[in-house]
């Protein structure tokens, strides 16, 4: 293994070409075909739209709620594609495994991968949906790519240790549903944090370490707008900006070192 | 979960060794589950009741051999004797649990024809992934692909989708692709097995172009192909090698477990 062979000619092109092979059988089959994979978050805001923002009145003080709300379940949308795709992605191949030598972590990102390009063609829609919304464009944009690549890393993360648990017990995939679940409401994505922040600032500051959560405010601060609670301005402590940091990269290294061991014996046991 | 033992596979490049592989006193044995213990509720509970959950099963039990460079070597044995596991080990898809194995130059392993092949793609995207699985890039693929349809007689399905070829047409496609690759030491696992007579010679010639050239482990229970194109046979019984040496000799002694 090692670094120097971890993207060697054979590996990079494995991985491109199980990266075009999932694009196409995805999509494949269905009339509307990739159009799919872009409404999916457009279809899941109009819903929250409705019931959040018109029935319940959610996000009146926020200015652009619409991109706000928009932008949160597109981010949203990755992290449950990615991590769902990467968890099974060993399942979905594992002809490949019992039959073929190769590094098992391509699996996984090329699983992930489909994800990664509806998330770039979903921010263009986000950032098309925000001017059209008259929110200004600004060099803050720039940052975007940052976190979402912070909110990619913890989504491998978790591909990796739980994708190489559910190879032996494949209960994972049902329980990590039921967590999605949970987390969607852990996650400030139809509610506002100050709605939270008003009512107690410990939980907001719970909320907010979720690396998650903080993706999606600092994507949301540095897109539309300052009028947005991050960690960065909610805590006024460099220390607890680290700490989302911190768990992204605990998650990644346990996942790779535990999917590293675990993958010598995976196609003995898939 | 008890940690499991690993032994060592080492691929090197060594031109003045006269080996392609040398196989040291190799072990492996799987891990079945004895009850139902597939799923988290069952390993939870076997582990609080001190239950192990599975059994060891060993399928191969010291074995040694070495490969000569240029030498095509046979493997038999009945089902189940130990003769796939063998192959994947060798080809670095399993891990041996005890011993040494070291591969001399670059392996090629056909332990399935058309691995990879979907049937929901085209012809011509599955013999770019099946490629890819053999370590070619695209333009790599491109510059063989005429030649890939035209040995598999298929020009005409090229855009048809995969799961409208009959499975022989299927099997010539993988065939045709697999033959493209370049290493210096191929493993067959009972590819012959497959195929009309006439797919079955175009077997035979592309192996007896083959022999003296490359280094070529099979896997077969054909005897007769044994006899035609193996220098040496190696027969496994029960994950050990019983007998190892000119082709004839094994082959009768293979013919004599029917009896």
């Amino acid at each position: 293994m090692g670094i120097p062979r971890v993207l060697n000619k054979r590996n990079r092109i494995l991985l491109g070409e199980l990266t075009k092979t999932d694009f196409k059988l995805r999509y494949q089959g269905s009339v509307l075909g990739y159009l799919w994979a872009l409404l999916r978050p457009l279809m899941m805001f109009a819903i929250l739209y409705i019931v959040f923002a018109k029935l319940l009145k959610f996000g009146n003080d926020i200015p652009h709620y619409p991109v706000y709300l928009l932008t949160g379940t597109t981010l949203w949308s990755f992290f449950t594609e990615c991590t769902s795709q990467g968890i099974q992605a060993m399942l979905v191949r594992g002809d490949l495994i019992r039959k073929v030598s190769f590094p098992k972590y391509i699996l996984v990102v090329s699983a992930t991968m489909t994800a990664v390009i509806n998330l770039s063609i979903n921010l263009v829609v986000v950032v098309v949906f925000a001017l059209i919304n008259g929110v200004h464009p600004s060099l803050s944009w720039l940052l975007v790519p940052f976190f979402v690549l912070e909110l990619y890393v913890l989504a491998l993360g978790i591909g990796f240790l739980l994708g190489a648990i559910n190879v032996k017990y494949r209960d994972i995939m049902s329980i990590w549903d039921v967590c999605i679940q949970a987390l969607f409401y852990a996650v400030p994505i139809i509610y506002p944090v100050t709605m939270i922040a008003n009512t107690s600032a410990i939980a907001a500051k719970i909320i907010l370490l979720n690396p998650i959560a903080q993706v999606i405010q600092d994507v949301r601060y540095n897109l539309i707008t300052t009028e947005t609670i991050t960690v960065w301005n909610y805590f006024q402590n460099p220390v607890a900006m680290i700490i989302p940091i911190v768990i992204v990269l605990a998650v990644l290294s346990v996942g790779a070192v535990y999917f590293r061991r675990a993958s010598k014996f995976f196609a003995e046991e898939i | 979960m008890s940690k499991r033992k690993i032994g060592i596979r080492k691929e090197v490049l060594l031109l003045d060794s006269p080996y392609a592989i040398e196989v040291k006193k190799l072990s492996k044995s799987f891990r079945l589950p004895t009850e139902r213990s597939w799923g988290l509720k069952q390993a939870i509970f076997n582990r609080l009741r001190g239950i192990k959950g599975y059994k060891d099963q060993k399928v191969l039990r010291d074995v040694s051999f070495n490969v000569k460079k240029g030498e095509f070597l046979g493997i038999v044995g009945r089902n189940g004797s130990g003769k796939s596991t063998l192959l994947k080990i060798l080809s670095g898809i399993y891990y041996p649990e005890k011993g040494e194995i070291t591969v001399n130059g670059s392996l090629v392993p056909f332990i399935e024809l058309g691995v990879g092949f979907n049937p929901e793609l085209t012809g011509r995207e599955n013999v770019y992934l099946n490629g890819a699985l053999l370590g070619f890039s695209h333009k790599e693929m491109d510059a063989m692909y005429e030649d890939i349809w035209k040995f598999a007689e298929l020009e005409q399905f090229q855009d048809q989708k995969l799961k409208n070829y009959s499975s022989g047409m299927q099997v010539r496609l993988a065939f045709s692709i697999a033959i493209r690759a370049k290493g210096n030491i191929l493993i067959l696992d009972e590819v012959l097995a497959v195929g009309d007579a006439a797919f079955q010679q175009k077997c035979n010639e592309y192996f007896a172009s083959l022999k003296g050239k490359q280094t070529v482990i099979l896997v077969t229970h054909s005897m007769e192909n044994v006899k035609k194109f193996c220098d040496r046979a190696i027969m496994i019984e029960d994950g050990k090698i019983v007998q190892d040496g000119d082709p004839k000799e094994v082959a009768e002694k293979y013919m004599e477990l029917f009896k």
